[in-house]
């Protein structure tokens, strides 16, 4: 061959691997109403970021064929007022294909119904009330599980490590999340047969719980039961052992958060947490989100690890039925079985609730440890 | 055609709450018309909007009653409450009536009855945009008439200065008693509309937070026309929607964004305009009129 | 029970340092500055910026305490002294302060974001001292002596330096003040500065024992801050500082004894009964201010 033929040769295999056309890609967009701004902001935030993780994972694998993802991400201010109008606007404006969100229970039982009117998926990745979300509709699903399936199972575990016969529990009543996990440690503390000695409550605003704690501690449990959000829990957990409180301390969900021991420090050792997400899981899916989330620069928590799954969940869906629309979502959502996720392996359950092994952690040495 | 049909379907909850907010708007400025700074219309609204959803979850009643419900009950409620309170002045008067719209919020958490925190959810949807907007000119209407009477005419007495009002022989606690029911049942029937629109209620949506927002409607739209509050209402409602559109262009968090420029105008308002937006054109036309030659 | 007593204590300190800078406002301009609890916010976030720095807390309290102060001058500058001339002054005065609060709360969630933050551990030795059955650590021990050396040292402002005393002469009448020759404006900037500097001072001290420093912290404490300065008396600051250990200590026990879903219902229905029966507090005046 001559070296002019080689050259031209040369020249058009090259052309040809430049101007490959690239495949055209759908873009397929994922709405989510996270609340940015309003009491709940803390949490909105964390979600934004395991949204946004999630989302550029699935486009870079490749995993949808031929489609792109993509997430619209508006502000609903804590408010069932702006979650209605950011609702609207993806349903009519941005024709998403799902929905995911909005960060509260109370907001989602206003906003829900609309997307379950308009035929949109909504996948609830932090509402946890155990009634009024997913009886919405078919189009209502949700990752985050209930307090009901976490604590009572935690509850069990710790008294077959610690065996306590009595307890004094606080929680806030001022918020569903929190009130709701109170009916559920209520309930399964009287299952057990464990005397509650003292219950008291706190406002989500409130910083001091020393008249609260020093009430219930007088009273000489066994163990301290909290339903808290982490700002409030962290002053709990530190207002306690400063009182002198050293027997043990359990949490619900509202505690899964590396900012309990940031803000708690070595008040936090020993408590424990009944808890979705197992953050020290050895789990492949697990251990490759963390150092995903390390080399964003970003320590998640639970709003932001189930976040991410609602991505992961709402994605699987499109690849199981290979439709990037509204009704494939949901044909998907219905076929989701054993995903592999950070949260462990993901199913729904026939209500569409999220169905997954919870797990009960320990803080030990200032991490989130399993408990053994 | 199906553009606006798309944008109608974007915005309708907007829409909605514009109607909402400016029937709030208009429960405070009933009070601010006779002088009266008078805040518990967050509690009166969860009073309406409480009493609607139970009459017609659990008692199964008819939604009219319901909602004459919403608006008499919060009525009766401000008879004993203002009786004692509207004896106080100024800042003293909002300062109990805060503490009445908290004692109700308080009072609704820690009811087991209505689910505390969690709130009545599945609430059917009753109220249509149509309806709370014919509401809100009926409301407007009635409100305007009597602007125009007698009654008018006292309420500015009182405003302006409520001894000299007294010493004319006008009954001052008939009047701001009288516009502290009408109110309470605006506040009210707007509560029972907003629960039968989206579905729930929850004690967290009566914060004192939401008395301060209708009480900046009515500043900034304008007490001086009795449609200034609505347009306040329509202005503040608007925004946060206006802002989502502009801010990814901005690159600012439309959040943080919306609370500032929420701040911004409220100040611009209280200093440069502080007859409310409804005294825009009659500003416009004095600044021209002072560069006219004489 | 000696826990309870402590309890409240510390906490009423901390209500009667934020509630005496909110009545100072209002004894001398009639006005309710709803930026106080805003303030209270910015000290604490300066602080938290100060001693991230590397600065020491014993440093970083007075320079947090002095930006508050100077925030308040601002504020005063800004949002009320254009409406002094106004008839409806009070309220205009209210909504603008309202604004200003709105403000500040956006301008600290785009520098700090909506989180949670603490100071760093060790910010303050963490000992705690046994007292009886009770124990009180050497962290809330500094809080209530920073409050008292605070109360006593705007105490000796008030009486025995001329300052003070033309505070006292605008607070009962700045038309008469004025014809006296105090320069009311100034007088009023120095107010503000005073009285935004103790709202910056309980701020910090609050996130210092509280550890929870956010944006939208003033919450907790502002509507207490209202029930404080009725129950003492508008305009009174023995009455703020009275009434802020009063409320801390009610507060304490009506949590203990009746349970806390009844503690904000108690503090209103009781702030209720005080603007029935005796709208001027425990030691407010009586007589209207003059004009």
């Amino acid at each position: 061959m001559t070296v002019s033929r080689l050259a031209s040769l040369a020249v058009a295999a090259a052309l040809c691997a430049g101007s490959t056309p690239a495949a055209a890609q759908t873009v397929v967009k994922i709405g989510a109403a996270l609340s940015m701004t309003g009491p709940a902001a803390a949490y909105g935030a964390q979600q934004k970021a395991g949204i946004l993780a999630a989302v550029e994972e699935v486009n870079k694998s490749g995993l949808l064929k031929g489609m792109k993802l993509e997430a619209v991400i508006e502000d609903d201010a804590s408010t069932k007022e702006q979650g209605l109008a950011v609702f609207q606007r993806f349903i009519n404006k941005e024709k998403v294909v799902a929905i995911i969100g909005p960060t509260l229970s109370n907001t989602a039982y206003a906003t829900d119904p609309l997307a379950q009117a308009a035929g949109v998926p909504v996948v609830a990745v932090s509402n946890t009330a155990p009634k009024g979300i997913t009886d919405i509709g078919e189009w209502v699903w949700r990752v985050s599980l209930t307090e009901g399936q976490v604590i009572p199972g935690a509850l069990k575990a710790a008294q077959a490590k610690l065996g306590f016969k009595s307890a004094a529990v606080l929680y806030g009543n001022d918020d569903a999340f929190t009130q709701g996990g109170y009916t559920v440690m209520k309930a399964a503390l009287e299952a057990m047969g464990v005397q509650v000695v003292g219950t008291q409550t706190f406002a989500k605003p409130d910083r001091d719980y020393s008249a609260q704690l020093t009430a219930l501690l007088g009273q000489k449990p066994d163990i301290l039961v909290v339903s808290a959000l982490v700002e409030n829990a962290s002053g709990i957990v530190a207002q306690a052992r400063q009182l002198g409180w050293q027997g043990p301390i359990l949490g619900g969900n509202g505690f899964n958060s590396p900012k309990l021991i940031g803000n708690a420090g070595a008040a936090a050792e020993g408590v424990l947490v009944g808890t979705a997400w197992n953050k020290v899981s050895t789990d492949t899916a697990n251990l490759g989100y963390l150092a995903l989330m390390k080399a964003r620069g970003h320590e998640p928590d639970q709003f932001c690890t189930q976040a991410y799954v609602g991505v992961q969940v709402v994605a699987e869906a499109i690849r199981l039925t290979g439709k990037g629309t509204r009704e494939g979502v949901k044909a998907g959502l219905l076929k989701v079985k054993g995903l592999p996720t950070p949260l462990g392996k993901f199913s729904f359950q026939p209500s569409r609730d999220g169905d997954h092994a919870p797990a009960v952690q320990l803080v030990k040495d200032g991490k989130f440890q399993i408990m053994q | 055609m199906e553009w606006l049909l798309e944008e109608y379907a974007t915005y309708q909850s907007t829409v909605a709450y514009i109607g909402l907010n400016g029937l709030l708007a208009l429960s405070v400025y009933t009070t601010l018309s006779c002088g009266q700074l008078a805040l518990g219309n967050a509690g009166f609204a969860a009073i309406g909007a409480y009493a609607a959803a139970l009459l017609t979850m659990n008692a199964h009643a008819p939604f009219a009653v319901a909602l004459l419900a919403a608006a008499a009950l919060p009525a009766l409620v401000a008879v004993p409450l203002g009786l004692p309170v509207l004896r106080l002045k100024g800042i003293f008067l909002a300062i109990a009536t805060i503490g009445f719209g908290e004692v109700v919020r308080i009072g609704l958490v820690n009811w087991e009855y209505v689910n505390g925190a969690q709130g009545l959810v599945a609430i059917p949807q009753k109220a249509s945009v149509g309806l709370i907007w014919i509401l809100l000119g009926v409301a407007l209407l009635l409100l305007w008439r009597l602007r125009g009477s007698k009654w008018g005419f006292a309420l500015e007495a009182i405003r302006q200065d409520e001894p000299a009002a007294r010493t004319l022989g006008i009954d001052t606690t008939r009047y701001k008693l009288a516009m502290l029911m009408v109110g309470a049942a605006l506040a009210g029937l707007a509560g029972g509309l907003e629960a039968h629109f989206t579905f729930m209620v929850a004690p967290n949506g009566f914060a004192f937070t939401r008395v301060v927002d209708m009480l900046v409607f009515a500043v900034v739209g304008g007490v001086a026309a009795v449609w200034g509050p609505i347009l306040g209402a329509a202005f503040l409602t608007l925004l946060p929607e206006v802002l989502r559109e502009v801010s990814p262009h901005l690159g600012i968090e439309p959040g943080p964004l919306r609370l500032l420029v929420n701040g911004l105008i409220l100040l611009a308002v209280i200093l440069f305009l502080p007859q409310g937006l409804v005294s825009l054109p009659r500003w416009w036309q004095e600044r021209r009129g002072a560069r006219r030659p004489a | 029970m000696l826990q309870q007593v402590i309890n409240g204590v510390f906490l009423g300190s901390i209500y009667a340092l934020f509630a005496l800078g909110y009545t100072l406002v209002f004894g001398v301009l009639d006005i309710l500055n709803l930026a106080h609890a805003a303030v209270f916010m910015l000290a604490s976030f300066a602080a938290l910026a100060l001693v991230g720095h590397g600065v020491h807390i014993l440093a970083a309290f007075p320079l947090a305490v002095l930006a508050a102060g100077l925030i308040g001058v601002l504020l005063e500058r800004v949002a009320f002294r254009p409406l002094r001339a106004r008839a409806d002054s009070n309220i205009s005065g209210l909504i603008s302060s309202l604004a200003m609060a709105t403000i500040f709360e956006a301008l600290a969630l785009l520098a700090w974001g909506p989180n949670v933050s603490r100071f760093p551990f060790g910010t303050i030795p963490d000992t705690q001292f046994r007292l009886g059955g009770a124990v009180i650590s050497r962290l809330q021990l500094t809080i209530i002596g920073v409050a008292v050396a605070l109360f006593l040292a705007l105490s000796w402002l008030v009486t025995r330096t001329r300052l003070g005393r033309e505070v006292r002469a605008v607070a009962e009448s700045p038309r008469a003040a004025r014809v006296l020759g105090v320069d009311v404006d100034r007088v009023i900037a120095w107010s503000f500065l005073i009285s935004s500097a103790l709202g910056g001072a309980a701020g910090v001290l609050y996130s210092l024992a509280f550890n929870a420093i956010q944006p939208d912290m003033g919450r907790g404490v502002e509507l207490k801050g209202l029930a404080v300065i009725i129950l003492g008396g508008m305009g009174s600051m023995p009455g703020a500082v009275v009434a802020g250990f009063a409320l801390g200590l009610t507060e304490v026990f009506v949590v203990a004894n009746l349970g806390a879903s009844w503690r904000d219902a108690v503090s209103f229905a009781g702030l209720f009964l005080i603007l029935l029966l005796r709208p001027r507090g425990l030691f407010g005046a009586a007589a209207l201010r003059e004009a």
